[in-house]
């Protein structure tokens, strides 16, 4: 079952080992909290469901013989990412991109907003990202985040997937917070020319254009 | 040095996506949503980047782990204990 993940959070927290008055939880019950959200990461980060699998099988197997490491009443959710990500990078990680070939290097803060205003889409309806985003289906978004290079796709599915905190993508990833921010501002930028280069291979950008705000 | 009185346009956009993510101090936060409040063009490229951000949450698929691992993790894991 997918669950909230601040109800994970609290869940994994006031179960952990030690924790003050409640009994340790073992850590097959912390893991199962987590491992929907772990599985979903893994196949962003491999880009490959056989390789998630064994990513993750990998990570829960470490993170078991590691549990005696975990810090009582700390964050068992951002503890076995970082396991995760760790064998991520140890293990699975392909220099080569996939998917289609994009240049993602020179883009400019604000890409979608100002090619959808170049291109009229902020005078036909009030909300043009909802436009957008109404035109552009899951599929061609996973696509754009296969496109990013391992450390910016990294740091962008613990932000998108797993809604993390600067703060938690560092803990988990091994840099430092500004590191993260810095990563992560430009993930975001670079998905948003990825978006808008694919959804053009697609004809898509014409079809945002031709429609109007039915409100209006 | 002390918080200015409220920020231009180029300050605020430089805060934009700290903002977006709420990782600003309270008073940062504060600045920028009062330039927000009476900048017609930043307000507008803060409502599409968070229009954005929020409908590439709501369209990642979110997946299940598959039966078969979970039940592969689990043998394994009751492997270790014993």
């Amino acid at each position: 079952m997918l669950e909230d993940r601040s109800v994970i959070d609290s869940a994994a927290t006031l179960s952990a080992p030690g924790a003050a008055g409640v009994p340790q939880a073992p850590f097959e019950a912390l893991l199962e909290l987590v491992l929907d959200g772990a599985f979903a990461v893994a196949l962003r980060y491999t880009r490959n469901r056989t390789d998630a699998e064994d990513l993750v099988q990998e990570a829960a197997l470490l993170a078991c013989r590691g549990f005696h490491t975990f810090t009582p009443g700390s964050n068992f959710r951002a503890w076995f990412h970082r396991i995760l990500t760790n064998c991520f990078y140890s293990k699975y990680r392909k220099e080569r991109r996939q998917g289609a070939e994009l240049d993602l290097e020179e883009t400019s803060e604000l890409y979608l907003y100002e090619e959808t205003a170049a291109l009229g889409l902020h005078s036909q309806t009030r909300d043009p990202a909802a436009q957008v985003m109404d035109k552009l289906t899951g599929e061609l978004i996973e696509e754009a985040i296969g496109s990013l290079s391992d450390d910016y796709r990294v740091v962008a599915t613990l932000y998108f997937l797993e809604e993390f905190s600067y703060q938690e993508i560092a803990e988990v990833v091994g840099v430092p917070v500004g590191t993260v921010r810095s990563r992560l501002h430009r993930a975001r930028h670079m998905l948003q020319k990825a978006l808008w280069v694919i959804a053009k291979d697609r004809g898509i950008v014409s079809e945002m254009i031709g429609i109007t705000d039915q409100g209006e | 040095m002390g918080l200015p009185d409220r920020l231009t346009c180029e300050e605020a956009f430089e805060r934009l996506d700290d903002y977006l993510d709420r990782e600003l101090t309270a008073d940062q936060m504060r600045l920028v949503h009062e330039h927000l409040e009476i900048c017609a063009v930043c307000a507008s490229e803060y409502r599409f980047e968070s229009g954005i951000i929020a409908g590439v949450r709501e369209k990642l698929r979110r997946v299940a782990v598959p039966e078969g691992l979970r039940a592969r993790i689990s043998a394994l894991l009751k492997d270790q204990a014993n």
